[in-house]
């Protein structure tokens, strides 16, 4: 069932690469232009897509002669909390300037090893200690403007 | 003779060192723990190379990957969890083992035959490269089409899996080496009027989206599981391992042969070659009957073919700029960045830089053999180090690795998107070595395209021409027939098609 819906969206997905490439430019002085490797790339996406999709008919037959009983036994949960780490990110990359990035990094340490059942004390302490040798490495001695944030006194940072 | 000492200096300082020892405990303590793999310990150790001098960072990532493939055994003998996925193959058989009692004497063989794997390895590379470079200095670029051609087919070929899958899996990354402006007419493309996107996108924060976030993701998807050490050991580490070599002498130089040509195969990296090795060991053993339940003859084979692999993987990654595996998709990134363009050139450089390359592998491989042996020691330190307190560190490394490239918030949403796209088609059996050979190598195979239809007026028939370029051109079609040749053989034989390797975890 799940081949069947990804044939399905690399068909979609090859399809619109190749509507963008045709609005690409053609050269004058050359038969081959921009848009060669970026359509050949589409139809591929497209023929892969089609037959994926197509061997897997049988698949969605039976799928759909159970009443959605595979559908029903997919573990929905775990997918939530698999896409927690990705919440995160967007989460630094929101709110790092305001917060400072050790501030964001340890936040989300936190709550990632409290997710999985981690003691308060060690994870805090952890996820505290990890946030700030990880800002010191990076921005003292690899010189990477991490965002320090206004939050926090620039004096704290400064050592 | 000078630039030999002159690369002998690069490695043997104390900076070098050093970074070769602190990147080999970090490759064992990733190699180590299961679910994270030398791939991923390569990736995130980049941002960090990036700050070293060329020397140094080569160092630390073929040190790091070294440890890592042979850490991975270490909890697949005591657990039965392969640590890294070139350990999956032979993970009964040592686990086995460690249920007799013989666990260290199982690492401290696997030790001995990684170590011995990765000098053949590296014996391979110092013997062949610079030859092979010497014939590479007359390609082209319809020699070069080609040989991208043959290691994007061969990446489809060997897969593991569906082919179909892999093919898809390919124009993912063929699709996001398209991104930025064309190289002939400047057009941008894909760029979404986002200026980062410009120059095309960087490959690093999709390395670490693809290997390391989307294990993160893997890992909290799963269910809680508590780890204990099954099996005590007591068995001294090496005191039966030459015994075992005088026995199993001719499987070391197998697996070590066999694992260095898979290798050097683009898009087969160490797993491959430890699959391949374990199934031929097993079919030319004497004792056949005794695989499988505790054999030490069934991880000589594997164990010396993994780490002789990484090695391998390096020829093509160096005389031609076509990788071999993963790892060295990445490397080829971390050398253009250090201004090494990979290639035959490389070889014709003054300079002891090709040396010092040389030198770091014989180091690296040896520094294996006193870590390695303090690792087996130590076993469990390393085993129950919970990864329900280091996955969310290693995300915080994600992050901030993504941006140390180019200082940029795009790369970091880079990471993620490519991230939750690796997840899903990881979840769905799509492998991952197509998609990062199709990124690392789109490039190649659209502007050696794109100039040698310049130079021959758009006559497609100028691919044949050349007598190299004709014979490879052949090769990547027998290889696109292959799997249709085979299935006719067996039909006119009148055989049932064999079953599938079994998938590494």
């Amino acid at each position: 069932m799940r081949d069947f819906l990804l044939g399905l969206a690399f068909v979609i997905g090859g399809g619109v690469v190749i509507a963008v490439a045709r609005t690409y430019p053609t050269m004058p002085t050359l038969q081959f232009g921009p848009s060669l490797f970026p359509s050949l790339i589409g139809a591929g996406m497209v023929l892969g897509g089609a037959i994926l999709a197509l061997t897997r008919l049988a698949s969605v037959k039976t799928a759909w002669r159970s009443a959605g009983g595979a559908l029903s036994a997919y573990d929905y949960r775990g997918l939530a909390i698999s896409l927690v780490p990705c919440a995160l990110i967007v989460f630094y990359i929101l709110a790092s300037d305001t917060l400072g990035a050790p501030l964001c990094m340890a936040l989300g340490m936190l709550l990632l090893m409290l997710i999985r059942g981690a003691k308060l004390w060690l994870a805090l302490l952890v996820s505290i200690v990890i946030a700030v040798v990880i800002y010191l490495l990076f921005s003292r001695y690899l010189l990477i403007p991490l965002p320090e944030g206004t939050l926090l006194p620039p004096s704290l940072l400064a050592w | 003779m000078e630039p030999f000492l002159q690369g002998l200096g690069m490695v043997f300082n104390a900076q070098t060192l050093l970074v070769i020892l602190a990147a080999a405990v970090f490759g064992l303590f990733v190699g180590a723990i299961p679910g994270l793999t030398a791939t991923m310990a390569v990736a995130l150790l980049v941002p960090i190379t990036f700050y070293m001098d060329s020397t140094p960072a080569i160092a630390a990532i073929v040190a790091t990957s070294a440890m890592a493939i042979f850490a991975g055994d270490i909890p697949g003998t005591y657990l039965n969890i392969p640590g890294t996925p070139a350990s999956a193959a032979y993970v009964g058989e040592s686990h086995r083992l460690a249920q007799l009692g013989r666990a260290r004497e199982t690492l401290g063989t696997n030790l001995i035959c990684s170590v011995i794997g990765g000098l053949f390895g590296t014996l391979v590379l110092v013997l062949v490269s610079p030859s092979l470079a010497e014939i590479a200095l007359n390609f082209s670029s319809f020699e070069y089409f080609w040989l991208a051609l043959l290691g994007l087919s061969s990446s489809i070929f060997i897969a593991i899996g569906s082919r179909l899958k892999a093919f898809l899996s390919l124009t993912v990354g063929l699709l996001l080496s398209t991104v930025g402006l064309d190289m002939m007419s400047g057009a941008p493309r894909f760029t979404f009027g986002i200026p980062d996107l410009m120059a095309g996108i960087n490959f690093i924060p999709v390395m670490i989206g693809m290997f390391a976030l989307n294990e993160i993701m893997m890992f909290y998807g799963t269910k809680n599981e508590s780890r204990q050490v099954p099996v005590t050991a007591r068995d001294s580490v090496f005191a039966s391992v030459p015994g075992h070599l005088r026995h199993y002498w001719r499987n070391v130089l197998r697996g070590s042969s066999l694992g260095t040509l898979i290798g050097a195969l683009p898009g087969a990296g160490a797993d491959i070659a430890a699959w391949i090795a374990y199934a031929l060991g097993k079919s030319r053993s004497k004792h056949k009957e005794k695989y499988g339940s505790g054999h030490i003859e069934g991880i000589v084979d594997a164990s010396s073919a993994n780490n002789s692999g990484i090695s391998g993987a390096w020829v093509p990654a160096l005389v031609f700029g076509i990788p071999g595996d993963t790892i060295t998709a990445i490397v080829i990134g971390v050398l253009y960045m250090k201004g090494m363009n990979p290639g035959p050139t490389i070889f014709m450089e003054g300079g002891g830089q090709v040396y010092a390359l040389f030198t770091v592998f014989f180091v690296a491989n040896l520094i294996m053999l006193p870590l390695g042996y303090l690792a087996i020691r130590a076993s469990k330190v390393f085993i129950l180090t919970p990864r329900k307190m280091l996955m969310p560190v290693i995300l915080s490394f994600c992050i901030v690795g993504a941006f140390a490239i180019n200082n940029s918030v795009t790369d970091i949403w880079i990471m993620l998107v490519i991230g939750l796209v690796a997840f899903v088609l990881a979840r769905n059996d799509f492998p991952m070595a197509p998609a990062i050979l199709g990124l690392v190598l789109g490039g190649t195979l659209e502007n050696s395209f794109m100039s040698s239809m310049l130079k021959s007026n758009g006559d497609l028939l100028a691919f044949f021409e050349r007598p190299i370029s004709a014979a490879l051109g052949a090769l990547v079609i027998l290889i696109w027939f292959l799997p249709l040749l085979l299935r006719l053989m067996r039909r006119l034989r009148g055989r049932p098609a064999p079953q599938q390797t079994p998938r590494s975890p």
